[in-house]
């Protein structure tokens, strides 16, 4: 078991480090800054996570249970007990960095499971994972975590690169974290066509419209559609930014200055100073669009108030709402 | 040689039948019937049925061989014929019931209906009535049907056991449970852990039904609708995987189950098998004709397979006949926006955003920004 998670982490290490390296021989602009974005970190192996590493225990307790995540060398090994019985396993992957959440995976009796409790930045300790607090736990494995199903093959596909293939999981060929090739395609063909001289494109993300690369970047934040046919109403949406963004009433679907990238570098980190943004707002609203009328109130810091920043409960991190509106005094948040 | 034998076979045999009389004809044919070998049964009905095409009887009972048989759809135009001859309750109870088998359970609910206006005190009829109701989602019309027998037959256990479930599935959990409560006076069973788990799904308590349900397909692996809600609750916790293998028993044993069908189809969408997703969700909307929800499924395969004009079809005709349905305008907002028609993209999500702000005003949380 040990040698086996051994090598599959070898391996994902090794291919990493070839992949990104040969795209950062010719795209070494987008290649600099990548590898610490947190989508690049979307995903790290229980050995390199820098919140395991940093926390050498790590406790909870809820609904009669106790949580603890010790760190060994380069292992973190998860205790969930009970009276006198528990359930002890090494953590394999953890998902997401903390700031909304960290869980983590593990596997038992060939099975996979995502933890019952998560690390979150801001309270620096671990809580319940997202949703877990409706689902009491019925058994000891039940408090450890809850069962992963083919269903959730889709974590590792947004949490990794070339984790899953035709709806089952590939994990012998998954990459850690959102890197080149899982937003751009295979560059196996490309790489050989440029060493060969010859051109192979890259699937191009730059002609997108806004309809389409929200539907791109929401194979895994969530498209409009997605969303909307699920019934996801109230605060519980407010993570779907792509559905947010295409309910404000700015939103136009042909036009590049409201899709996801006219505001976002997914090459570069997440810029969180709220006056960064203001260009981006006032390409229509300083005249750009007929439509499009100024605002009366203030010049700056469009966001802070356009795009107020709200607690979704249980997961001690406020979002963005990407719900461009204007806000009004206790208005109910709206769809 | 067989073919041989075959045909020499037959000739004696209509030299046999031409030298008795249509009297012993008849009579060795009923004898055959009531002795369960219909294959006799309808080869000297067969017989007669040249000789007498419009004598009821005949026909009636060559239908009941034919059905004794399995052979459904020739027994439906053997009866058809008799009831073109002569109405009778009892012929149409089996015309119904050749209906039910071959999961035609609309025309079954049609023909019971008039069954049922022709002798009401047939409780065959009115079981199998509310049997149909229930399978085509009518849970109101089989509490009208077997509320008013709640009183003067507490012991008909097949009445009160689909008033409860019909009860539970409309909602009407308080008054089921009382139905619960008497079904459980006889000690744990099959269908009394099937309808507590139904009441429990009802209320979103889906693991508690889980539980129930596996209970009862545990005792009653054969009990109708037991897989099939079972399957559901292992969705709604999540097992996929498990819920896939539960509507195929399901299946298995009542290959017309419309739930059965609509899910295991909804799930080989979700798995990218769109033929064989095609062919469960064809057979629930043949099972349930015009369901909205099957529909829906069949239009969305469409569009993962690309084939958007059919799903654009499709979808328009369904938001037509169900103007509510959410899901719809979503998925033709989509399609729309697809087919890059932006005006006709924005009316739909308007329509969403519409429905929507009603859903929401029904739940509505108010969230205060943070300070």
């Amino acid at each position: 078991m040990r040698l086996r998670l051994f090598c599959v982490v070898l391996l994902v290490v090794v291919v990493h480090a070839r992949e990104e390296r040969e795209c950062a021989t010719c795209h070494a602009p987008e290649s600099r800054e990548h590898p610490r974005t947190s989508m690049a970190r979307a995903m790290e192996s229980a050995s390199d996570c820098e919140i395991l590493r940093a926390h050498s225990v790590l406790s909870f307790e809820n609904a009669g249970y106790s949580y603890r995540i010790e760190r060994h060398g380069e292992q973190s090994i998860y205790t969930v007990a009970r009276n006198e019985q528990s359930v002890t396993v090494p953590i394999r992957w953890a998902f997401g960095l903390g700031r909304a959440g960290q869980t983590y995976v593990f596997e038992k009796d060939g099975k996979m499971y995502e933890s019952r409790v998560s690390f979150y930045q801001q309270i620096d300790r671990l809580d319940l994972t997202l949703g877990a607090a409706g689902a009491p736990p019925k058994n000891l494995l039940e408090a450890a975590g809850r069962l992963m199903t083919n269903e959730d093959s889709r974590c590792f596909s947004c949490h990794a690169t070339d984790a899953v293939h035709d709806t089952k999981l590939t994990l012998h060929r998954m990459t850690a974290g959102i890197q080149c090739e899982r937003c751009h395609g295979g560059g196996e063909a490309h790489v050989r066509g440029f060493q060969q001289g010859q051109t192979v494109a890259m699937k191009s993300l730059r002609g997108l419209s806004a309809e389409d690369m929200s539907n791109f970047c929401g194979q895994c934040h969530r498209t409009w559609a997605e969303i909307a046919g699920d019934g996801i109403t109230g605060i519980a949406n407010i993570r779907f930014q792509p559905y947010r963004l295409t309910n404000s009433k700015c939103y136009d679907s042909d036009d590049a200055r409201i899709r996801c990238t006219a505001c976002h570098d997914p090459h570069r980190e997440l810029e969180t100073a709220a006056g960064v943004y203001d260009t981006k707002c006032l390409a229509c609203h300083a005249g750009g669009k007929r439509a499009a009328l100024s605002c009366k109130v203030a010049t700056k810091d469009c966001v802070t108030c356009h795009m107020p920043k709200l607690e979704l409960p249980g997961s001690h991190h406020q979002f963005t709402d990407h719900q461009i509106r204007v806000v009004r005094a206790n208005a109910p948040y709206p769809n | 040689m067989l073919r041989a034998v075959l045909v020499l076979w037959s000739a004696a045999y209509a030299a046999y039948a031409q030298n008795s009389s249509p009297q012993e004809l008849f009579q060795r044919g009923m004898a055959a019937q009531q002795a369960g070998e219909y294959d006799r049964a309808v080869r000297d009905y067969r017989a007669l049925v040249v000789q007498y095409p419009n004598v009821f009887e005949i026909r009636s009972n060559l239908g009941a061989s034919l059905a004794g048989e399995g052979h459904y759809s020739e027994a439906i135009a053997e009866y058809q014929r008799a009831l073109a001859l002569k109405s009778n309750p009892r012929v149409r109870l089996n015309l119904a019931l050749a209906y039910y088998k071959t999961g035609d359970i609309q025309k079954a609910t049609e023909t019971l209906e008039r069954v049922h206006q022709e002798a009401q005190d047939d409780q065959q009829a009115i079981t199998l009535l509310a049997d149909c109701y229930l399978r085509l989602g009518k849970n109101k019309q089989v509490i009208t049907l077997l509320a008013p027998y709640e009183q003067s037959q507490p012991d008909n256990r097949p009445f009160i056991y689909l008033l409860g479930t019909a009860l539970v599935r409309d909602g009407q959990t308080d008054k089921g449970q009382v139905i619960i409560d008497k079904i459980l006076r006889d000690g744990d069973s099959a269908e009394s852990r099937l309808l507590m788990g139904t009441a429990k799904y009802m209320v979103a308590d889906f693991s508690g039904a889980r539980d129930d349900f596996a209970k009862a397909v545990q005792l009653n692996p054969k009990l109708p609708d037991a897989f099939a809600w079972y399957g559901m609750a292992l969705l709604s916790t999540g097992d996929q995987a498990g819920a896939k293998k539960a509507f195929e028993k399901e299946l298995a044993g009542d290959p017309n189950n419309f739930v059965a069908n609509l899910h295991l189809g909804a799930q080989l969408r979700q798995d990218q098998d769109y033929p064989a997703a095609l062919k469960y969700l064809q057979h629930a909307l043949e099972l349930r004709t015009g369901d909205p929800a099957v529909r829906f499924q069949i239009a969305s395969v469409k569009m993962s397979q690309n084939r958007l004009p059919e799903a654009e079809h499709e979808l328009e005709a369904l938001v037509k006949d169900s103007p509510q349905f959410i899901e719809a305008h979503v998925a033709l907002a989509t399609l729309y926006f697809r087919q890059k028609r932006k005006a006709d993209g924005e009316r739909e999500r308007a329509i969403f955003a519409k429905l929507n702000a009603e859903r929401q005003a029904q739940n509505e949380v108010a969230v205060k920004p943070a300070q």
